[in-house]
């Protein structure tokens, strides 16, 4: 990359040679955004201390006294830096964009459920009609054992066996769970 | 040009600086830091006194004083309907934005507390012999969007540049340092003001603060300290009805009493009521027992910000106090605890948010050492309407701001050419639950069936926690010509209007009003360096002395013309370049400070307590 003012090479957010802020770039992979391996199994703490050595540089707090085309792109950056945080500290959206590349769920995931899942489901809605809390209980067990199986397509994928074809349906099964038991 | 911190409060407003690396509220001549946050107002409705002159004019009756108007900030006429009734404060006809009519004017909340700004940003002129660079103005930590919004948006029209606004009790933990500590501490903020008490709970993440929760009460304070013992008193003395200035008379009383007790164990409280001295003794234990209820209430908001943030009294490491309200030691013992260790006590607690904001303002400025990055974050959580008044959540509180979102929408209607966007913030699921904060409408799209568009809606929250929202028609690239109005805010038409309106309420040609303000200030500048020449002209170096006086010709000149650009630039110019000069002054006055008393003046308008 070529630093946009001074036209030296550049590596990372800020200019070495002449202190700019480079434009963020749009579409970069979240992970690579933090300098990790694309893994689903991963340390918060780590995600969270690259942040921080980050912030440090883009942060609109650094660009006060710059140029507004520079505090401009700081916040953007920032921004986008934020929003990347949250989506690979949750186990859910970092799962997404390992399978999609996307940290959100499509605006039509239904069409990912099987007949027999959805059956899971209204029988859990019938118990639940009756005793809420037996429902509730029951839409934790399914909970984990998604979950489980989730974190064992992962370990099988990081270990270079298998796909993540699964992983969609299994997201999609977990996305409608909780929204089954939230209106418990 | 130093940056400015600003404690806009609700009883009180400060402004301090960081001078020689240590930060400082500046002082008037009798030597007070806090500036009582009112305006005075005469019966036309044009601004005659801000601060202690506003209040002693409060009880005259050709006018109205302005206090307490932070509780109107950024809300909706209904939100505070009972407030204005309470301060007897006469609201205008306007279903959108707060307004009171004095005389012939509708004056808003954000105009009188630009009066506020201005007035704690000519103390800083003053003082700093210069104007100051920009300024961090603090806000309590659950101020919503339209709130912020109406604090910046008095700063604009104060003529003051906002570097950044900062939650009050973040400014509170940086004043004390504990930015520094140990990895993972919590901090307890516990501020109780004059009327008003909020508790925060902030968690530490290497130089990295972050809100976890806030509760509070906004009808809770020291006031209610004062007329809990005015009442009692009134009782003891078997005092009757009294006319409206005796009962101010004896709150007031009851104040200094309150005062006294926090230093002594007895004290004696006189006061004269329709001609009836009145002396009465006074135990701090009485006192105690009588506020003991009040204090309890403060303990109901610490226990929910504790069980909303998930955590126990054990969790906390560090506590603060802020506010004049902590000074009383039966509510330090209270909150040492219910917490179950001391509270820091070190600063003076009205002055506390404010040296935290001059803090960040220096860092702010570059030239600080500290490499301590403040991370605020959404208090409530932002979205937008959906179908059936449901809403969906874009960016949820706690994010750490800046922040931003998308999500993408469709239509719902064969045909449909306009999409509304209503952005709401709050928690709850349902939007007449939340807080409407702004309406616009992406239009203009070709008709197409319904579900058909792809409407992309990105939420941007900025440094200052201030949201701006954008559309997209995706397929057709439509944009929305957003004018995003806050729904209880003014619009950006109101707001030039108000700037102009501030500038000078009498004259009508823009140019003159502007060259009048130039003129005002170039002369000030000019005032201040022959002063300080003459003052001090063994302080001058080489031939600084032919320098400084060849530009300040050059301004004396300018200011007969008509030239505002060149009195402007002069007037800079001059500040510039004697900048050096008046450092000098100020550290030959700090070094004699610390031994004779000549220069305690100085020191004191410095901020440095006396000693």
């Amino acid at each position: 990359m070529i630093c946009w003012r001074c036209h030296e090479p550049v590596q990372g957010a800020v200019c070495v040679g002449c202190g700019s802020i480079q434009p963020p770039r749009p579409g970069v992979d979240l992970f690579a955004m933090f300098g990790l391996p694309r893994r689903y199994h991963i340390d918060t703490d780590e995600i969270d201390r690259a942040w921080r050595a980050i912030s440090r540089k883009v942060h609109p707090d650094r660009f006060v006294a710059r140029p507004a085309v520079e505090r401009r792109m700081s916040l953007q950056w920032t921004a986008s830096l934020n929003e990347a945080r949250r989506a690979l500290r949750d186990p859910i959206r970092r799962a997404w964009f390992l399978a999609t590349g996307v940290p959100n769920p499509p605006e039509r995931s239904g069409g990912l459920l099987d007949p027999d899942f959805l059956e899971e489901v209204f029988e859990l809605q019938a118990q639940a009609s009756t005793d809420p809390e037996a429902g509730r209980a029951r839409a934790d067990v399914i909970h984990a054992a998604l979950m489980g199986s989730l974190e064992e397509i992962f370990r099988r994928w990081e270990a270079g066996e298998g796909s993540l074809d699964a992983v969609e349906g299994c997201l999609a099964r977990l996305g409608m769970l909780s929204r089954t038991r939230a209106q418990l | 040009m130093a940056n400015i911190g600003i404690d806009l409060g609700t009883t009180h407003s400060l402004v301090a600086t960081v001078f020689a690396g240590k930060a400082r509220c500046l002082l008037d001549g009798g030597q007070r830091a806090l500036v009582p946050s009112a305006v005075r107002y005469d019966t036309t409705g044009v601004p005659r006194a801000v601060g202690e002159a506003a209040l002693t004019a409060a009880s005259d009756p050709d006018g109205i004083t302005f206090t307490s108007v932070k509780r109107f900030m950024g809300r909706s006429p209904a939100d505070v309907a009972d407030e204005a009734a309470l301060f007897h404060y006469p609201l205008a006809e306007d279903e959108r934005v707060i307004r009171f009519t004095v005389g012939e004017r509708e004056i808003t909340p954000v105009e009188i507390s630009s009066f506020v700004l201005r007035f704690l940003h000519a103390r800083a002129e003053e003082v700093l012999l210069g104007r100051p660079g920009g300024a961090v103005i603090t806000v309590p930590a659950y101020f919503d969007d339209a709130q912020r919004q109406a604090t910046r948006d008095a700063a604009r029209i104060a003529g003051i540049t906002v570097l950044r606004l900062l939650a009050e009790p973040t400014a509170a933990a940086l004043a004390y340092g504990l930015e520094r500590c140990a990895e993972g501490q919590r901090v307890v903020v516990y501020d109780l003001g004059g009327g008003t008490f909020d508790v925060s709970i902030l968690e530490l993440h290497e130089g990295v603060f972050q809100v976890l929760s806030t509760a509070g009460d906004t009808h809770l304070g020291g006031d209610d300290f004062d007329r809990a013992l005015a009442g009692l008193l009134r009782e003891q003395a078997g005092l009757g009805a009294l006319s409206g200035i005796s009962a101010r008379a004896l709150v007031r009383a009851a104040q200094v009493a309150k005062e006294a007790l926090s230093d002594t164990e007895t004290t004696t409280l006189k006061v004269e009521l329709d001609g009836r001295r009145i002396e009465a003794g006074l135990d701090r234990g009485t006192f105690e027992r009588l506020i003991h209820p009040l204090i309890a209430r403060t303990g109901a908001a610490c226990r929910q910000a504790l069980s909303d943030a998930g955590l126990t009294p054990e969790d906390i490491d560090e506590v603060v106090l802020v506010g004049g309200s902590t000074r009383v030691p039966a509510v330090r013992a209270y909150v040492g605890e219910l917490f179950g260790r001391a509270p820091h006590t070190g600063l003076d607690p009205d002055q506390v948010v404010a040296l935290g904001a001059a803090i960040q303002a220096d860092i702010l400025s570059g030239n600080s050492e500290t490499d301590t990055l403040l991370v605020d974050v959404v208090p409530l959580s932002l979205g937008m309407e959906t179908v059936g008044g449901v809403v969906e959540r874009i960016i949820p509180r706690t994010s750490a701001i800046p922040a931003t979102a998308t999500q993408t929408f469709t239509t719902h209607v064969d045909g449909q050419t306009g999409v509304d966007i209503h952005v709401v913030q709050g928690e709850r699921e349902l939007v007449r639950d939340c807080r409407s904060l702004a309406r616009f409408t992406l239009s203009g799209l070709p008709p197409m069936a319904a579900g058909v568009p792809r409407v992309r809606v990105e939420f941007t929250v900025d440094a200052d926690g201030i949201l701006r929202v954008a559309a997209t028609e995706e397929l057709t690239a439509t944009t929305a010509a957003i004018d995003v109005q806050p729904s209880y805010g003014l619009s950006d038409d109101e707001i030039e209007q108000m700037l102009d309106d501030a500038i000078d309420n009498a004259e009508d040609d823009i140019d003159t009003r502007l060259l009048i303000e130039a003129r005002v200030q170039g002369e000030q500048i000019l005032g201040h360096i022959t002063a300080a020449m003459q003052a001090d002209a063994a302080l001058l170096e080489g031939d600084e002395q032919a320098h400084f006086q060849a530009v300040a010709d050059d301004l004396k000149a300018a200011l007969s013309s008509s030239d505002r650009q060149r009195i402007l630039q002069l007037g800079e110019r001059l500040d510039e370049i004697t900048a050096g000069f008046a450092q000098r002054r100020i550290e030959r006055d700090l070094a004699l400070a610390i031994g004779g008393k000549a220069a305690a003046e100085v020191a004191e308008k410095l901020g440095l307590s006396p000693s």
